[in-house]
């Protein structure tokens, strides 16, 4: 791995070839390993290191772009090559320039020495605790461990000079009996700090519990949702209305200052967050403003790049993907305030409803109504007044996920970091919701 | 390629690996998008690295680097040793290889005209064309259409004797036209959703899509169904045309027969199978109207190749036979586990990931009828095109499936164009239900390009081959 001034100093010669115009260079060194165990034994076992170069040419209205994955002495001089013969054919009106330096101030990193550090023999040590865990109680434990450091750096013609390392360790593991089972994760940026032990009591005994699940109707039932599926209404939501581009094609739910959702509920972006793999800038350079986008129910903002920023006559909150894209500027560290009902009390109100710990291949139906369908997976089960009965069959959902959330009884003060289909981090309560429609 | 290759084996068998391999890839990527007449993005991207497979003391490792010198390779080698060797003090079962002959040759997708000879220019201006011809139309606020071609260089080297080169070309393009209203947003597609339909070919496949000739009709139909009634609910008899079919394919049985899910070595992410070998060769997995074929050899379809990511050579293997459930998608190593040898279906995305079992082209053969025939003596039900929602549960049994466009047909007859319609089953009992699928000349080899599996994660390019086809009792509704 490179060190940050390493990177800035390759962004730096690159910038140093342009003979004209204006140019963004981002480089990307990248290393992960990840142990991945099936059945209480490691089957795959990986690691990966790689550079990615990616080079945005400006000039004379025109933007081309340019990336090389690799590491070969010539792989900046082929993306600037490669920029410039895109940038030849493009013919873009209003070309956004490049951002200026942002003197606002950026958030921390979330880095660890200790993950930057890990060993195969290390990961294969905290995988068997789990295997071992489950193996004591005569079950399977699947799922992954991985570690990761990234060093990011951006220079451009503009002034821009940003670079960060950042360290991400995660396990995920399911465990299955002979008829059902159970899922728990665990993310830190410090591999230390990952409580695999704690993961290893909650998947065995939740897959404990879940076994024999026998089936109920689909219909409306009120739930208890865990963080895990918690995290994918979120995510959802920021995919299909948080993005100021979504709003400005009118694709998005959001309807500023409209109150749609329960005033329980307060969703944010904060890329600051100590707990939500912090990074201080996105990938045009810009500081991350951590922002509310619902406030107490109330539709309260959306996240911004360049392009839409201008577009609207405001300022980037620092939420760019590479430009230029046609996705828009995506929320990469979705926080929902917590309530104060200690999680553990939330079943005891419920009279008759289910307790969802992890929905699965959940997709957008109605984008613009953000209806999701997906399937409960590894811990549905019954409660039936104020108590967790018995495990049911896993159900299938179609729900919109604006309705569900303004339709919230009661938001656990708990909260956990999970990782969403998308990779970014979500930290989520558990949420207590009146009517939740299961349609097969 | 080949001087890395030898060396990264070496230097694997010296740091104690029983078995190794090596893949050199390189790949080349052209991505342009025009949206709303601009030319939004000309992306041009290159890929290059190596992946080091070993087998040290019964247990699997791997390690992939970007830098191709010998002292980076050696020192990849051996840390897939060092994972390997980490990994086998704590299992209990060693890895089993079922054989495969060592092959050596060479193999370059057949084209007609290589896509990267083909100016960016003319690219650009095809883009364009096809941008304006979505235009004249106010309600369609957002169209994007996109062009993609990929490059692939691999050499493949094992230490049990496999040397094999291979050049996989792709084309790809689509167009999208979004039309929005106050409480309406519907977006329609061509010649598939997500953005493109992508095969193994040269320009010449994009030529045929004809995208400036589909764009006006596409942007019309995107507007007319913003005023479109909801679908009709209930249980009707429902025709799928070939892109949606190729995508139930892809979901319910694609990924059901892949051995590893089978196996539970995906149980923790994409999950497992409702196929699990004590079925094999004897659950009724469909009607004597579904058979389906995993075919490598068969192309455009973007799984179509010389031999897979461990060197198993291309072939045709029989997946569902007249509605029998025959064979799995294999490894050497899943099909050691069952008693077989590999049908060859080990890919990876790029050099920096694990082969794993993935699709090649897994299609449904052709049948005897055809879409005209089947709306003809359908007396309810609706006809749907091109995919916009899919889920399906771990174990691919309950699927909701939502298109972009449905059409009534009533008494034989496609009467009018609904909008939102969703169909959900559990896949046999679908399959089962399956009672015409239409005949060769209906026939197309689609695909889907952002298939997802294994961790981390790897995207992979998958063809299939469909053409409509009936099924009958399939709960229909509206998405409200």
């Amino acid at each position: 791995m490179s060190s940050d001034d390493e990177l800035l100093a390759v962004g730096d010669k690159a910038l140093a070839r342009l003979q004209r115009g204006d140019a963004e260079v981002v480089i990307v060194d990248d290393t992960s390993e990840l142990t991945r165990f099936a059945g209480n034994e490691i089957h795959q076992s990986v690691a990966e290191q790689s550079r990615y170069v990616r080079v945005r040419l400006i000039d004379d209205g025109r933007i081309g772009v340019g990336e090389v994955r690799g590491f070969g002495e010539d792989a900046v001089e082929r993306a600037l090559q490669a920029a410039e013969e895109s940038r030849r054919v493009t013919t873009s009106p209003d070309v956004p320039p490049l951002p200026a330096p942002d003197h606002r101030p950026g958030g921390p990193v979330a880095f660890a020495a200790t993950t930057a550090s890990a060993t195969p023999e290390q990961r294969a040590g905290l995988v068997s605790i789990v295997t071992g865990a489950a193996r004591a109680h005569d079950i399977n434990a699947y799922g992954a461990l991985s570690t990761g450091t990234r060093t990011t750096a951006i220079a451009t013609t503009a002034g821009v000079r940003r670079a960060a390392t950042s360290t991400q360790a995660s396990l995920v593991s399911v465990a299955r009996g002979d008829d059902g089972g159970g899922y728990a994760s665990r993310h830190s940026a410090d591999i230390d700090a990952l409580d695999v032990e704690g993961l290893a009591a909650e998947v065995v005994d939740t897959c404990e519990r879940n076994q024999r699940a026998t089936a109920i109707d689909p219909g409306e039932y009120e739930v208890v949702l865990s963080p895990y599926a918690v995290t994918d209404l979120l995510e959802h939501l920021g995919w299909v209305g948080f993005s100021a581009l979504a709003t400005q094609e009118h694709r998005s739910f959001m309807r500023m200052d409209e109150k749609l959702m329960s005033e329980l509920i307060t969703i944010r972006d904060d890329a600051t967050a100590l707990d939500v793999f912090p990074f201080p800038f996105d990938a045009e350079g810009v500081s991350t403003q951590a922002l509310h986008l619902i406030d107490r129910g109330v539709c309260a903002g959306v996240v911004y790049d360049t392009p839409t920023a201008l577009r609207d006559g405001v300022t980037s909150t620092g939420h760019s993907l590479p430009q230029p894209n046609t996705w828009g500027p995506l929320p990469r560290h979705l926080v929902m305030d917590a309530g104060t009902t200690p999680w553990k009390d939330m079943v005891s109100s419920v009279r008759r409803g289910l307790y969802i710990t992890r929905f699965w291949y959940v997709r957008d139906v109605h984008p613009l109504r953000t209806v999701i369908t997906g399937m409960t997976r590894e811990g549905t089960f019954l409660i039936e007044n104020g108590r967790i009965t018995r495990p049911v069959k896993d159900l299938r959902f179609t729900q919109s996920i604006v309705d569900a959330l303004a339709d919230v009884a009661e938001v656990s003060r708990e909260r956990r970091l999970e990782l969403g289909e998308g990779e970014s981090g979500v930290l989520a309560p558990w949420l207590h919701i009146n009517r939740f429609n299961f349609s097969s | 390629m080949r001087q890395v290759s030898e060396r990264a084996l070496d230097a694997a068998s010296a740091a104690g690996a029983s078995y190794a391999d090596c893949r050199v890839v390189n790949r080349t990527v052209q991505r342009l998008t025009v949206k709303n007449g601009v030319v939004a993005a000309v992306e041009l991207s290159e890929d290059e690295g190596v992946g080091i497979r070993v087998i040290v003391d019964g247990a699997w490792g791997f390690a992939s680097v970007d830098r191709l010198d010998g002292a980076s390779v050696e020192t990849a080698a051996r840390h897939a040793v060092q994972i390997a060797r980490a990994s086998s003090r704590v299992n209990r079962v060693a890895v089993r290889l079922a054989p495969a002959p060592p092959l050596v040759g060479v193999y370059a997708t057949p084209i007609t005209r290589d896509p990267f000879s083909v100016s960016l220019d003319d690219k650009v201006n095809l883009l364009l064309r096809t941008d304006e011809a979505m235009s004249h139309l106010p309600q369609v606020r957002i169209r994007e259409c996109s062009l993609e071609f990929v490059r692939e260089e691999r050499h493949f080297a094992s230490s049990e004797g496999a040397r094999l080169d291979q050049t996989i070309i792709e084309s790809g393009g689509g167009l999208d036209a979004t039309a929005t209203s106050d409480d309406e947003v519907q977006t329609r597609s061509f010649p598939n959703s997500f953005g493109r339909h992508q095969v193994c070919a040269g320009w010449e496949a994009v030529e045929a899509f004809d995208l400036p000739g589909n764009a006006g009709r596409i942007a019309e139909e995107a507007v007319a169904l913003l005023s479109a009634p909801i679908c009709p609910a209930g249980v009707m008899t429902v025709i799928l045309d070939a892109t949606q079919a190729a995508l139930q394919v892809h979901e319910s049985c694609g990924h059901p027969t892949e051995l590893d899910r089978a196996l539970g070595h995906e149980a923790a992410y994409a999950g497992t199978s409702f196929l699990t070998p004590d079925l094999l060769g004897t659950f009724r997995y469909g009607s004597e109207h579904v058979t389906m074929t995993a075919d490598s050899t068969r192309a455009p379809g973007l799984g179509t190749f010389g031999w897979d990511d461990e060197g198993v050579a291309a072939q045709r293997s029989v997946l569902v036979d007249q509605g029998l459930f025959t064979g799995y998608l294999s490894s050497r190593e899943t099909a050691a586990a069952i008693g077989q040898v590999s049908n060859g279906t080990m890919r990876a995305d790029g050099w920096s990931r694990l082969p794993i079992i993935r699709m090649t082209n897994v299609n449904l053969e052709p049948g005897t009828s055809s879409l005209e025939e089947m709306i003809a003596t359908t007396e309810r039900g609706v006809y749907l095109e091109t995919n916009r929602s899919w889920s399906i549960d771990d174990r691919r049994l309950n699927f909701q499936f939502g298109t972009q466009n449905g059409w009534e047909i009533v008494n034989g007859e496609r009467t009018r164009l609904v909008r939102n319609p969703i169909y959900s089953g559990q896949t046999p009992e679908f399959w089962r239900s399956c009672d015409a699928v239409a005949g060769p000349e209906e026939w197309q080899m689609l695909g889907v390009v952002n298939c997802g599996k294994g961790q981390p994660s790897q995207s992979m390019h998958v063809g299939h081959g469909a053409a409509p086809c009936r099924f009958r009792n399939v709960k229909v509704e509206p998405a409200r």
